[in-house]
């Protein structure tokens, strides 16, 4: 058994998240075959270098998000946009299906990284401070919302109808707190993580972007294996993806009672004019330009 | 002063200034961000990559033209209490070193950094093999650098490498 | 941990005193590292690269720079330093009250010990060396002591990560870091008073107070500074990293609306400053976010936890050990490294002996932030002699009785739990 071939598993995670704990059960699951050294907080690979470093040969296994891919396949920046998602299910069918199939391909190809399976990990929301009422994405305008830095996050801001700003995740909290932002948009999990209840008054249930990253293995390693540990190692991602959409999905039925618990207002806007709105303004955009024909509307009739 | 030796002080005065030119976008960009932000309601986002990438710049385009050996950040105990002769031994030992180190590392270097033209900056589009590429002359102005250190030490010539030392005692009561 | 491991470590250590500087002896000895391991040597560099563009809350430090360097050739400084000698200068040890005063004033600014040192820490050095009325070292070694006590005060970036790996109230972190930094600002400002005594620092002659009005109106428009920072942050205009950036402008404007007081000659050269200081600090976190690459695969987080594992340790030890080990992790690691790879593994014990986890963050920030500052290896300390020119001997030579009584004053913060706690309650929390 000594002479099992490592397998470097970096992602950003943190140790307590549920997704460290599905990375070890994996770990389990292939430790027959292979010897999984997990890495979580981004200690190993920083956020966004996940992806080049499996390209490199520096590293075998991780979670690289769509916005990633989409930096060096532009085709990807379609999974990227707000409202093409339904939730969870709808996702997972249609990477499941001839689209995500095709996906997948252009980054074997491309990049040489297999991708084992999409890693759901909560729906984005909007958590704001002013006690306003939004309905539709007019209620949103002129509200200033934190989103991640780069220019596909900030586009999905505006698709949404807010005037969206980038800023270190690790001062949000205080911006919050202070009024410099008056919202943020993150999965529910990440706002009881981050403690962004506390210091905020609602959250817009917009579902406006289903969050996933990508569980991958470089091709290399993926390549050497026998027919049999590659089966093994899929089921295994199959089996550890299943469990954490199905905790996620959980945790986040579960955290809305805990922010009403906490006194703030949560509740569903007007989701079609969102989504109408949404769809539109990507549309008339550049970012649609590189998205595969017809994929819009195969994803729409999921 | 040869005309020579006046083009080549007149180049690095432009290369000197541009660590100050890259402090300078730094700020500008940060009034402009909280301006656009606060005053106008309109926040940005461009500005984020234009602070990181001078802030990347300014750390090692500073360290290859800039920044003297007196201005390093040392642990200069040891160094500072031994003599001339014995400094020089140090400054042999270290300057082989880091120029034989950095120059084993420069061919990877450079395949990295030309690697990441697969990636681009978010908002300039900026490829980032040209925003790394500082890297790779860092890692080459150092190697120029000690080993010129190496050669004056061989020389047997002195190094200031430690600022002016305040030598004044503290006054005991 | 590995041969190579060792060698590496071995590499720092010896190369440093050789007196290499620090950031080449860090970033030369990953790339060893890697070497011997057989590894692609290109990490080091695609570590740093990535850390320095993914670093966001450090590019407070160069504008704090800047903003210090401003108020110098502006005659911010000056007119700063007229009114503190009119307020204090009778008093014996006067500018090193002002000097941790301005910290806990200050605080506010950064949240980064390394940057309140080279920022504000500048200005206050500058102005207690100006008349030579005190040693550089001295003067060099209490800000080092006083810079401690910015990212404990809130706001602190450092609490903001313990609060990221530790699933804890920001807003209780914060609260639980004001007593404590204000009992450690007390201790050094008692330290101050001796050592002024022992060394016998010159007073001043005592300004007549009906000078005093014309002095204060002087000093106003640096004495808004603060006051401007605060309403930046607190008002929501800024966040606390843009804050730096508002810090410069202010001094910026005043001094040249106000003085006149600054040729574009000037300016250009106040950037040009500013922009060797903050390469010679940066090549120093640049070199630990290279190194941190060697100690996240040599899975040194791991070790420690089952060396630990290995005793049963109850809360009182546990805590001992804790601030020992993060104390030592204080000199060879920057504070961010040590909050985002060590603390974390000592998390789940702490949760499990019936440690507060608002208490533990506060305990471990205020350790960190020690740790910069201890002999013989600590960026605090390399960051002020830098400033001040003196040898590093020297400055701590002046800093070891400050450590003493601040080591003091965390075990006061460790086993005197309530110090830290009664304030978040107050505002609710139950702990
Ligand atoms: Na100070
Ligand atoms: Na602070």
């Amino acid at each position: 058994a000594q002479d099992k071939p490592t397998v470097r598993f970096s992602s950003v995670v943190s140790e307590t998240d549920i997704r460290a704990e599905a990375f070890q059960r994996f770990a389990d699951l292939v430790s027959d075959d292979f010897n999984v050294e997990l890495y979580f907080g981004g200690t190993l690979v920083a956020q966004g270098g996940e992806l080049a470093a499996m390209q490199r040969g520096n590293l075998e296994m991780g979670i690289p998000s769509p916005q990633d891919i989409s930096n060096q396949i532009p085709a990807w920046s379609i999974v990227t946009s707000a409202y093409l998602f339904d939730d969870a299910e709808h996702m997972q069918e249609v990477m499941a299906s001839e689209v995500g199939q095709e996906l997948y391909a252009m980054v074997e190809e491309q990049l040489g990284v297999k991708i084992l399976g999409p890693l759901y990990f909560g729906t984005r929301q909007v958590n704001l401070k002013p006690e306003i009422d939004v309905q539709t994405p007019e209620d949103l305008n002129g509200v200033t919302l934190r989103m991640p830095g780069g220019d596909a996050w900030q586009f999905l801001g505006r698709a949404i109808g807010a005037n969206p700003t980038p800023l270190a995740y690790s001062e949000v909290y205080t911006a919050l707190q202070t009024g410099a932002i008056d919202g943020q948009d993150n999965p529910l999990p990440n706002d009881y993580n981050m403690k962004f209840y506390e210091v905020t008054s609602q959250i817009v249930l917009t579902n406006h972007l289903v969050g996933f990253d990508l569980l991958s293995v470089s091709l290399d390693v993926w390549n050497d294996m026998t027919p049999e540990q590659q089966e093994t190692f899929q089921a295994a991602a199959d089996e550890i993806i299943a469990w954490s959409t199905e905790q996620h999905l959980a945790r986040e039925a579960e955290l809305v009672e805990f922010f009403e618990g906490e006194g703030l207002r949560v509740y569903e806007p007007d989701r079609e004019a969102f989504r109408a709105y949404a769809q539109d303004m990507y549309l008339n955009s550049e970012f649609s330009d590189s998205w595969p024909e017809g994929m819009l509307d195969a994803i729409n009739a999921m | 002063m040869t005309a020579l030796k006046r083009i080549a002080s007149w180049l690095y005065s432009i290369a000197d200034g541009l660590s100050a030119v890259l402090l300078t976008a730094m700020f500008v960009t940060f009034i402009i961000q909280v301006v656009m932000r606060y005053v106008f309601n309109y926040p940005v986002g461009w500005t984020v990559e234009v602070q990181t990438i001078a802030w990347i710049w300014v750390i090692l385009w500073g360290q290859s033209v800039t920044v003297s050996e007196a201005d390093e950040i040392r642990f200069d105990i040891v160094y500072s209490s031994v003599s001339e002769p014995v400094r020089r031994i140090f400054r042999l030992i270290f300057s082989a070193f880091i120029v034989g180190i950095y120059a084993i590392a420069l061919p990877a270097i450079w395949d990295y950094v030309t690697f990441m033209k697969i990636e681009e900056t978010s908002y300039l589009d900026l490829r980032f093999d040209y925003v790394f590429s500082v890297y790779v002359i860092f890692t080459i102005a150092v190697i120029i650098r000690y080993g010129w250190i190496f050669y004056r030490s061989v020389r047997g010539k002195k190094v200031a490498i430690t600022a002016a030392h305040d030598t004044s005692e503290p006054l005991e009561s | 941990m590995s041969f190579e491991f060792g060698v590496a470590v071995a590499v720092i250590v010896v190369f440093a005193l050789l007196g290499l500087p620090i950031g080449h002896a860090m970033i030369g000895a990953s790339i060893l590292y890697l070497l011997i391991s057989g590894m692609d040597m290109s990490i080091a560099a695609e570590q740093l690269l990535r850390g320095l563009y993914g670093s966001y809350i450090l590019l407070a430090i160069p504008l704090f720079i800047f903003a210090a360097d401003l108020m110098n050739i502006g005659s911010l400084s000056d007119r700063l330093l007229i009114f503190c000698r009119a307020l204090v200068g009778r008093f014996r040890g006067g500018l090193g009250h002002v000097n941790v005063v301005s910290s806990l004033i200050f605080s506010g600014m950064s949240g980064s010990a390394i940057a309140d040192a080279v920022g504000m820490g500048r200005i206050i050095i500058n102005l207690m060396l100006k008349d030579g009325k005190y040693p550089a070292a001295y003067a060099g070694a209490l800000t080092a002591a006083s810079a401690i006590i910015g990212p404990i005060i809130p706001p602190s970036i450092p609490m903001v990560l313990y609060a990221l790996i530790s699933d804890t109230s920001i807003g209780y972190l914060f609260l639980g870091g004001v007593a404590p930094g204000l009992i450690l600002g007390i201790l050094l400002m008692i330290a101050n008073a001796i050592m002024a005594r022992r060394y016998n620092f010159p007073v001043e002659e005592a300004v007549p107070v009906r000078e005093l009005p014309k002095a204060t109106l002087n000093a106003i428009p640096a004495l808004l500074m603060p006051v401007i920072l605060l309403v930046g942050i607190y008002g929501g205009v800024t966040t606390p990293t843009e804050a730096a950036a508002l810090a410069a402008l202010y001094a910026f404007v005043v001094s040249i609306v106000l003085y006149r007081s600054i040729s574009p000659r000037q300016a250009f050269e106040a950037f040009r400053q500013s922009a060797k200081s903050t390469a010679s600090v940066g090549i120093l976190i640049a070199g630990a976010l290279a190194f941190n690459y060697v100690v996240t695969i040599e899975n040194v987080p791991s070790a420690i936890r089952s060396v630990l594992e290995g005793y049963n340790l109850d809360a009182v030890m546990f805590l001992l050990v804790v601030n020992v080990i993060l104390l030592v992790l204080g000199c060879l690691l920057e504070g961010n490294a040590i909050l985002l790879v060590i603390v974390p593994i000592f998390i789940p014990t702490a949760m499990a002996l019936g440690i507060d986890p608002v208490h533990f963050g506060v305990v471990v920030v205020v350790n960190i932030m020690i740790g910069l500052a201890t002999p013989p290896y600590g960026l605090l300390l390399f960051v002020v002699s830098n400033i001040t020119k003196s040898p590093v001997a020297s400055t701590i030579k002046f800093l070891l009785p400050f450590l003493a009584i601040m080591i003091a004053g965390l075990a006061i913060v460790t086993y005197a739990p309530d110090v830290v706690l009664w304030l978040p309650r107050m505002y609710g929390y139950n702990g």
